[in-house]
């Protein structure tokens, strides 16, 4: 990776005193890539600067080993910083966190009030939310996989991904691949998909999440047209865009989503459909499928093979149209004014 | 018969005990086997949890369990049980943690105050059982975890899925086959022109 961005540079330096540079072709990929993520990085600090004078709050800790409480920087300190205060496997199991009874937060979401803290993670009584959460954060992965996984002569335009359906049985990407016509994978470009993804899982990197106004977000996905036309849409309710961060991957989703990546254990991508017949608005588009299972889920091979199977057929949940986007439902779920 | 009762002069254990000791391979012979039995209990009543051979493990359980039942019978004024504590525990300071952690947290149980778990072996190497002991109400997360019932749990939620998908076809399939019975000549006649054809495919 870095020897393509040094090969990158010294193009473009080298270019700069001959002859102009197609500089289009640059931006649709890695240095587009980084771009977002200088952005993402500096809008961070910027809200975390905003913060100023540190202020302390209390949260009322419930859970193993005992009840506490704990007092943590208000506009800083996230449930993960919690955990760190308890014990190592509470940073490692925990997915989401569970404020008040009733909001789910992300793991690294800075708190902003008073509240009860509980941390939940895959094998609590009721693990819908989580469910959703982690199936959410897979899809977002995959987008992160499709991206990194092709050549660059390939170039590769993220579409969306619809909500987490855990019964339709695979999470799904639609991406667009405009050069490619017709690409059916083989089982090897199958098994290479899926090692892509094992490669960033392994990375073990946070899942950081980030309101941005709607300017900022056009501005960070100026060269994909599929978000920036779904991005005012998204934010014509309270004027704001989630964002996520994972590695140097920045994707839109409405969240909430797990701590880490290495919370994703057995995963395989299974198939690609080609949607061209169903969506008409937008050429080239494939559904990325695939299906995943939490770290410490041990699941007989053949067991996960019915699951692997079943997830090859083509998942119909409805084709992602900019209003029926994700963030339909957010309120109910992570919205904490 | 004079013969005292065996249970008011030794506390009786919540564990099997075996007859025999085990001799644990020592060049300095007992005193050896006993030095390596201290850093075992130390261990185990600092850490609470430890993971060792399976016969090390036993064999040091009953020196704890044994331990712990004589600071609960007698507590902290007692001489014999003070210097029997300062025998076995290596570091000065878990003396204080014997009194005044454990003692309160097994006054009231009736079971065993360790536990001891078989943990897997080596795939590769040298077979030797292996055990986790640990004492019971330690802070970590349980090591025993059975509660994969939850019909809410991922796994559960996407087998049950595929099972009722699978269910579906299974329908969908006789529902076709009942349709296709009715006009029965037609189907006698596609049956014949598919047979020929499956050996060509494969």
């Amino acid at each position: 990776m870095r020897r393509q961005i040094l090969c990158l540079s010294t193009k473009i330096t080298h270019n700069s005193c001959t002859k102009a540079l197609p500089l289009t072709r640059f931006l649709s990929t890695q240095e587009a890539i980084d771009r977002r993520y200088h952005l993402f990085t500096l809008e961070k600090k910027r809200q975390l600067d905003k913060v100023g004078r540190v202020e302390k709050i209390e949260v009322q800790y419930k859970g193993v080993p005992n009840d506490c409480t704990l007092v943590m920087n208000k506009g800083i300190s996230t449930p993960y910083d919690c955990a760190r205060h308890l014990s190592e496997w509470h940073m490692d199991t925990s997915a989401l966190a569970l404020l008040d009874g009733t909001v789910y937060w992300d793991m690294h979401r800075p708190l902003t009030e008073n509240c009860t803290l509980e941390l939940q993670n895959f094998r609590v009584p009721e693990p819908q939310q989580v469910n959703r959460a982690f199936w959410r954060t897979c899809s977002f992965m995959l987008g992160a996989c499709a991206t990194v996984a092709f050549k660059d002569t390939v170039p590769v335009k993220l579409h969306s991904f619809p909500g987490p359906d855990i019964r339709s049985g695979s999470f799904i990407y639609d991406v667009q691949l405009p050069t490619l016509d017709d690409w059916k994978p083989s089982q090897q470009e199958l098994i290479t998909l899926g090692a892509e993804y094992v490669k960033l899982v392994r990375q073990n990197e946070p899942l950081e999440r980030l309101e941005v106004s709607e300017e900022l977000a056009l501005e960070m996905f100026v060269e994909n047209e599929h978000k920036t036309k779904q991005i005012p849409s998204i934010a014509r309710n309270h004027g704001k865009v989630t964002l996520y961060k994972v590695g140097k991957h920045v994707d839109i989703s409405k969240g909430p989503m797990i701590s880490t990546t290495k919370q994703i254990g057995r995963v395989a991508v299974v198939s690609v459909h080609n949607l061209n017949g169903s969506n008409s608005e937008v050429e080239h588009l494939y559904r990325f499928q695939g299906v995943a299972l939490p770290t410490g889920v041990i699941i007989n091979h053949f067991a996960f093979s019915i699951l692997t199977d079943r997830a090859k057929k083509l998942n119909t949940v409805r084709s992602p149209v900019p209003k029926t986007l994700e963030h339909e439902d957010s309120e109910s779920i992570a919205m904490k004014a | 018969m004079n013969q005292a009762d065996v249970s008011k002069l030794v506390s009786k254990l919540r564990i099997n005990v075996l007859p025999k000791h085990r001799n644990l391979n020592n060049p300095k012979g007992p005193e050896g086997r006993i030095d390596k039995l201290r850093k075992t209990v130390t261990g185990l009543i600092k850490f609470e949890r430890i993971e060792l051979n399976y016969n090390r493990a036993d064999e040091a359980r009953q020196y704890a369990e044994r331990l712990i039942s004589e600071a609960i019978r007698h507590g902290d004024c007692h001489k014999p049980t003070m210097d029997t504590a300062n025998f076995w525990l290596l570091e000065k300071e878990l003396i204080h943690k014997l009194f005044k952690v454990l003692v309160p947290r097994y006054e009231a149980t009736n079971l065993s105050y360790t536990r001891l778990i078989s943990a897997p072996q080596q795939q590769y190497g040298r077979h030797t059982d292996k055990a986790v002991l640990e004492l019971r109400g330690n802070p970590f997360p349980d090591l025993m975890n059975y509660k994969t019932n939850n019909k809410l749990l991922i796994q559960n939620v996407l087998l049950d899925a595929a099972k009722q998908d699978y269910k579906q076809s299974k329908i969908n399939e006789i529902a076709n086959n009942i349709g296709k019975k009715g006009n029965s000549s037609l189907d006698k006649s596609s049956k014949n022109i598919e047979v020929p054809e499956k050996p060509t495919e494969s």
